[in-house]
């Protein structure tokens, strides 16, 4: 999973993780730019749709079982196609993507995102 | 035409003969050839059922005469039916016939024929089949017949798969059922809460689109949004031939719009770097 380059690293200790953490954190919310934490937002929200959708077929039941199935599946893979739209679009990753433009990367990330939608609806039942 | 006409009357006439019994007789004789009971048939009345023991004989002598002549005739079949209605055993023997009609027939309950059927207690009822291919067949029904009960026969290999088998009686899962409705709306509630943190994240963020109502990238966020108006469509209403053809035909609008509106966006990019 792509994350935002920092150059804080992590340390042993537990005192020292928080106060990386911190830092980490600190770093992420001032280096990263908007449109990455656009990104970011509905990455976070696509996981908490999923953990909550898993936590209630654990919880309560797995009926009807196909729409748990449509609706996790649609979860992780549209925070795969994200994800992937992130990674490309990163200003910082120029270099590993140098033949996939921002725009290409947002015209794969629609056409991937409305298959998986098709895909999910005749799931859904 | 008269001729076949008188061929075929002569043949009517010669199939309308009928076979009839003449004199029919019956002895009973012990092992030691006394006689136990002997007596002439009638063909209207049946007699006191016979009775064999074990160690008697059975006599049975009669003609066969075709009726309006008298003239003895030998059928092309002359059978004895042994046949006890109860259990529906039957046993069937030719006897044989003179050509004068003369017959006789003879049954030694010492040596018994591998006709008898399987005996209980009840009686057989014994008749005469007569058949032939010139005179119309005729059946006479001759006496009722105890012999000794024989052991019972060996059931049929198959005899089981001729009864009704028994029912079988399926089981099944019960059916799922869906949870009670105030948990099913304490989940749903749950799990559309992430909308909300993404809007309060958003907002946060307070991102900036300044172009997007441009006309360069309108038609093809439109066109997006018609896509999954269609997914939706099709998700309610439609079936997948119709969904495939629709999304066919809106893809051709869709790789233009999209070509402009990304070179837009493309340009832009370029331009503010």
């Amino acid at each position: 999973m792509a994350g935002p380059k920092s150059s804080s690293k992590s340390s042993p200790t537990s005192s020292e993780t928080s106060v990386a953490v911190s830092t980490l954190w600190k770093s992420y919310l001032d280096q990263t730019p908007d449109r990455l934490k656009f990104i970011d937002a509905f990455l976070a929200f696509i996981v908490l749709s999923g953990v909550l959708q898993f936590v209630y077929c654990v919880l309560v039941t797995n009926f009807p079982f196909n729409a748990f199935l449509a609706g996790f599946a649609s979860s992780v893979g549209q925070f795969v196609l994200t994800a992937s739209l992130r990674a490309q679009v990163n200003p910082e990753n120029r270099s590993e993507f140098k033949e996939v433009s921002p725009e290409r990367a947002f015209a794969d990330f629609a056409l991937g995102s409305i298959v998986l939608h098709f895909f999910v609806f005749n799931f859904l039942g | 035409m008269i001729w076949q006409f008188s061929w075929l009357l002569l043949a009517a006439t010669a199939q309308a003969a009928s076979l009839s019994l003449q004199s029919p007789r019956f002895t009973i004789s012990a092992s030691d050839a006394t006689q136990l009971r002997s007596d002439t048939l009638s063909l209207t009345k049946k007699p006191e059922p016979l009775t064999l023991g074990a160690t008697d004989t059975l006599k049975l002598t009669f003609q066969i005469t075709e009726s309006d002549e008298g003239k003895g005739v030998q059928p092309h079949q002359t059978f004895l039916r042994f046949y006890d209605k109860e259990s529906g055993e039957e046993g069937i023997q030719p006897v044989r016939v003179t050509p004068g009609g003369k017959a006789k027939f003879e049954l030694n309950m010492m040596r018994p024929p591998a006709s008898i059927p399987p005996t209980t207690h009840n009686p057989l009822e014994v008749s005469l089949i007569l058949g032939s291919f010139v005179h119309a067949p005729a059946q006479y029904d001759l006496f009722d017949l105890y012999i000794p009960a024989s052991q019972t026969p060996a059931e049929h290999p198959d005899e089981a798969s001729f009864h009704v088998l028994p029912t079988i009686k399926h089981t099944f899962r019960p059916e799922q059922k869906s949870p009670p409705q105030s948990i099913s709306a304490v989940f749903a509630a749950a799990v559309l809460s992430p909308w909300l943190v993404l809007i309060g994240l958003w907002s946060k963020i307070g991102v900036r689109v300044p172009n997007l109502f441009s006309i360069s990238i309108v038609p093809f966020t439109a066109l997006l949004g018609a896509f999954e108006v269609l997914l939706v469509w099709y998700w309610v209403d439609l079936k997948l031939g119709q969904v495939l053809l629709y999304g066919g035909i809106l893809t051709i609008p869709t790789v233009f719009a999209g070509k402009q509106a990304l070179y837009a966006t493309g340009e832009w990019r370029a331009g503010r770097k």
